[in-house]
């Protein structure tokens, strides 16, 4: 027992000696930051943050930053970080700075980078009251997305697909090969809505002769908008251009059949193209822009967040943190970055390498670029109904116009 | 003889319709073992047996669904869920089946009302609370949460056979001057023996089973539990069911061998728990 | 019994000291139970979004809401379906298995061993393996109508279908409790009732009319209200069917709530529909009570 007991003591003085060691070691002016990104550290994104870290380090070496990689339960445990009030000194807000973030992001449009901001993605980061609460290092810009083999097959080219009327052409075209047109993975409910994120801005957004962006903000829904927009996925359930399985086949299964070939379209963002080169690596794919909905309007593309870095407003470092910041902002780093991504920089004066697609973004560099409609436009809480009443158009159990009655009811009662 | 020779008729008939039932519940078991033993390339109908032994699925399956991490975690909160579940339920039971005092009788109709409580119905407070106790995705949480509501199962099974011990033990003992918590250690806790394998398996089989509460209180990728990493696994494999089906193989298997070689306990145990009830 | 009682208490000083044994389990009831009860009601008076510091008191206005909202009507129709439709068929199934596998015949054991074991399977695990049944492509269901020369079925993608095929699969897998359950019940009822009657010139009929039936009163009442409770319940299968779809239509009020507070972020109405969920289940927990208890007073 009494060997015990010394055996203990000593254990106890050596942890408390090596603690009191290592606290020692401690610069006292190092500042430790943290930082939380939802990508997973096998993507190459992570291992691109990690070199801009150790080159910050080098240059700043009192600010010492920890990165933590996600993992698959990325949001949910933000959201609980988030109701304990407890969160890291900077992370990344996958789509949702304005919305979701914002009560806990410090507003940074006062910093310099602000001004360099692309003009896709600095509407996506804003909000009503013009501030700016993330350094969005790339834009996750996105149109509908194609296999390449098929289409030429099909014999139709993506730069004449100008309006939906152009595109119902093409599906016609595509069906007569015996392809499925369009597929949606209906099980993952997701899948449902998404198709309005894509299809709705061409509605109600980017034809000034048809604005309806004010009203929205404002709280006037228009109805007989949704019903045409419902309308154009009751008509392609109708003309059989969806697989038939399109509410009891999941995202999986669309990227699948977009890789081998077994489908033409699918209305998702470009992370599609990168499930689908799992399963062939050398399948041709590429994206296009939205068509338009009225004759006279151009296609557009449909912007978002990926990466971004934002700082917790509670935050005890606040200049180190606006410090690393800026450290992103440079080009060089933030090219870096958007590159490991594949898709374009979120500032106008860093050039990112797109990789397979660089060819398809260079040709829709003109394009005009919209936010996710649902964030932008909608009250918190309506992606749920978006994608419910999508799934009741495909099962036919509700029509176009009880679809859009059901998005005006939760719209006025989300609307705050 | 002809009555003999209706019966005979008769009873292979019957005897057809009962293997035929069998099999009719062996269904889904033997589609799913066909999906897991063949390829991704084979597209004979699922009805078909696998032309070959082919085990790529339960590598890959073990690999990717990391099915063998999900397994041990569902044996450290199994088995701690288990012993916690006999001792404090075996406890509880012991003053609510002898001391029926008007209180007591109170409490028993709590416990009875708290089987009744769907989980679901407390899914907000419940994960709110956790969350506040950062309980969540951590071991004790769910081992916790899990005991707590198979605790009412476990007391009212042991308090319902305490009740058929004599009373007349328990005198003597007190008589001999033990204290009553000798008299539950030394004299009716080696008698619970029978109830305990009982308890033990209903308790083991729900907890094993468990996908609710796992789903929404074991955030973490590391710490999933058999049913979690297989529906994951379902969901983000649609296209390689193959594998996926493999993955729920592993997940049924240690309870499906259990079950054939306990199978008296396993349905002594239902009856118990039913028939009591 | 009380003689006996009264003695222990002159013997023991303290007579109830044995109930200190309970306060673990009442601790876990209180602190996991009973107080996220509270908590739960609470949250129903709020707009909170579920990871929010602000939130507001909006008095009964979820309430309101539910009353209003057709998902929810949606959802209590179908976990009275999924309660009631495999409660039915359960006895139907179970009884019959019953009746059958009591006899001795060949491939009864083999036929027990198989109808019991997808009770001790994971129901969400055996969700995925009906799934590969019910599937579009390669499904196994699909591959008989292709032999028959008919048409494949997408079985999942009609509301109404699928809410019918839920409850087949809840039924299937757990038909046999009451199996169990029915055949415990059977070997209680001594022979010599059954040889009477039959001097008496009953046929099988009869004898299961009057003699089967009332004495497995008992078997019934146990079977109706496990199976009945679980069918309320429901919530793994349905997640791994069909996930609440088409749109609304096969959510049962377990998975709307679910599905309320994660996708939804409506915390508070989410709260409500607990509200709504326990009420229906106590309903129904008492009326079976009362039902079996006015029965025995009958006999």
């Amino acid at each position: 027992m009494k060997i015990l007991k010394t055996c203990l003591l000593v254990l106890f003085c050596l942890v408390a000696g090596t603690s009191l060691f290592a606290a020692g070691q401690q610069d006292s002016d190092t500042t430790n930051l943290t930082l939380m990104l939802n990508f997973q550290s096998t993507e190459a994104v992570t291992t691109a943050f990690e070199e801009v870290i150790s080159d910050f380090h080098s240059a700043n070496p009192s600010i010492k930053i920890d990165l933590i990689s996600g993992t698959s339960d990325y949001e949910a445990l933000m959201k609980s970080k988030m109701a304990t009030n407890d969160l890291p000194d900077m992370w990344s807000t996958h789509g949702w700075s304005v919305l979701r973030y914002s009560e806990y992001l410090m507003p940074l449009e006062d910093q310099e980078w602000a001004s360099r901001l692309h003009p896709a993605i600095k509407p996506v980061v804003t909000d009503e009251k013009g501030h700016i609460y993330v350094l969005p290092i790339d834009v996750d810009m996105a149109g509908v997305a194609y296999n390449k083999t098929v289409l030429a097959k099909a014999g139709v080219k993506v730069e004449t697909l100008k309006t939906w009327k152009d595109l119902y052409g093409a599906m016609d075209k595509v069906k007569a090969i015996g392809v499925t047109p369009v597929h949606i993975g209906g099980k993952d409910s997701w899948t449902v809505g998404n198709f309005f994120d894509w299809a709705a801005p061409a509605v109600y957004i980017t034809d000034p002769k048809h604005y309806s962006g004010d009203d929205l903000v404002a709280g006037k829904f228009d109805t007989a908008k949704w019903e045409l927009l419902a309308g154009l996925m009751k008509e392609m359930n109708e003309k059989g251009y969806l697989n038939v399985d399109n509410l009891t086949s999941t995202y999986s299964d669309s990227a699948r059949a977009l890789a081998v070939g077994d489908a033409a379209f699918t209305f998702y963002g470009n992370y599609v193209l990168a499930e689908a080169w799992t399963f062939d690596p050398d399948a041709d794919l590429g994206f296009f822009p939205v068509p338009a909905y009225y004759e006279g309007d151009s296609p557009s593309l449909i912007s978002g967040e990926r990466s971004t870095v934002g700082i917790w407003k509670d935050t005890a470092n606040v200049e180190a943190c606006k410090t690393f910041l800026s450290f992103l902002a440079i080009p060089a780093n933030a090219a870096k970055i958007a590159g490991s991504n594949g898709i374009p920089a979120g500032l106008t004066d860093a050039e990112s390498d797109t990789g397979k697609l660089k060819a398809d973004y260079k040709k829709w560099a003109d394009a005009p670029a919209f936010p996710y409609f649902d964030r932008a436009f909608l009250p918190s809480g309506m992606w749920d109904t978006m994608c419910s009443t999508g799934a009741g158009i495909l099962s036919e159990s509700m029509s176009t116009t009880e679809a859009a009655e059901k998005m005006k009811e939760d719209f006025n009662r989300m609307y705050k | 003889m002809i009555t003999g020779k209706k019966s005979l008729i008769s009873k292979i008939l019957w005897s057809v319709l009962t293997i035929f039932i069998g099999f009719f519940h062996f269904i889904p078991l033997f589609i799913s073992i066909n999906v897991a033993f063949k390829p991704k390339t084979d597209l004979s109908s699922r009805w078909t047996l696998p032309a070959e032994f082919y085990l790529k699925n339960f590598s890959y399956a073990a690999e990717k669904a990391k099915i063998i991490l999900a397994v041990q975690n569902s044996l450290i909160i199994t088995i701690t869920s288990i012993a916690v579940i006999v001792m404090i339920g075996g406890m509880a039971a012991y003053p609510l089946a002898r001391n029926r005092s008007r209180f007591n009788e109170r409490i028993l109709q709590f416990v009875l009302a708290v089987m009744m409580v769907p989980p679901l119905s407390m899914l907000v407070p419940l994960v709110t609370i956790m969350t506040r106790l950062g309980a969540v995705s951590t071991y004790w949480g769910i081992i916790v949460v899990l005991v707590t509501f198979q605790l009412p199962i476990s007391i009212f099974l042991y308090s319902s056979f305490i009740r058929t011990i004599p009373g007349e033990l328990d005198e003597a003992a007190l008589i001999d001057g033990c204290s009553k918590f000798t008299i539950f250690y030394k004299i009716i806790l080696p008698l619970l023996k029978p109830i305990t394998a009982t308890v033990i398996i209903l308790t083991g089989v729900a907890i094993w089973n468990d996908y609710q509460f796992s789903l929404f209180l074991l955030q973490s990728p590391r710490m999933r539990v058999v049913t979690l990493a297989v529906s994951t696994f379902f969901a983000q494999s649609s296209s390689n069911l193959g594998a996926a089906a493999a993955a729920a193989l592993i997940a049924v298997m240690p309870i499906a061998l259990l079950f054939l070689f306990l199978q008296r306990y396993f349905i002594q145990g239902m009856v118990d728990s039913a028939v009591k009830g | 019994m009380k003689k006996l009682q009264e003695k222990s208490r002159t013997h023991s000083k303290h007579p109830h000291i044995t109930n200190l044994m309970y306060l673990p389990a009442l601790l876990l009831f209180t602190v996991f139970i009973v107080y996220p009860f509270l908590e739960g009601i609470r949250i129903a008076f709020t707009n909170w979004n579920g990871f929010s510091q602000h939130y507001d008191y909006v008095g009964f206005k979820n309430f309101i809401y539910l009353f209003q909202d057709k998902n929810m009507y949606t959802a209590s129709w179908n976990t009275i379906i999924y309660g009631f439709g495999s409660t039915v068929f359960q006895q139907i199934l179970g009884l019959s298995y019953a009746l059958l596998l009591n006899r001795m015949i060949l491939g009864r054991n083999f036929a027990r061993t198989f109808v019991y074991l997808p009770v001790l399977i994971a129901p969400v695990i055996m969700g995925y393996m009906w799934y590969f049944m019910f599937q579009y492509r390669y499904g196994a269901l699909n591959d008989i109508l292709a032999v028959l020369g008919m048409d494949p079925v997408d079985w999942l993608a009609k509301g109404k279908r699928a809410v019918g095929l839920i409850v087949f699969v809840n039924t299937v897998q757990f038909c046999g409790i009451s199996m169990v359950i029915y055949l415990a019940g059977l070997q209680t009822i001594p022979t010599m009732y059954y040889e009477a009657s039959q001097i008496d010139g009953a046929n099988a009929w009869k004898q299961f009319i009057n003699i089967t039936m009332p004495l497995l009163r008992p078997a019934f009442i146990t079977s109706i209200t496990l199976n009945l409770i679980g069918g309320l319940k429901l919530f793994d299968a349905i997640k791994a069917m069909t996930n609440g779809g088409p749109g609304y239509a096969s959510h049962s009020l377990s998975t709307l709530i679910d599905y309320t507070y994660f996708r939804s972020q409506s915390a508070g109405y989410s709260a409500t529909m607990g509200i709504l969920l326990f009420a229906m289940i106590l309903l129904f927990t008492l009326i079976i009570q009362k039902l079996s208890a006015r029965q025995e007073v009958l006999l």
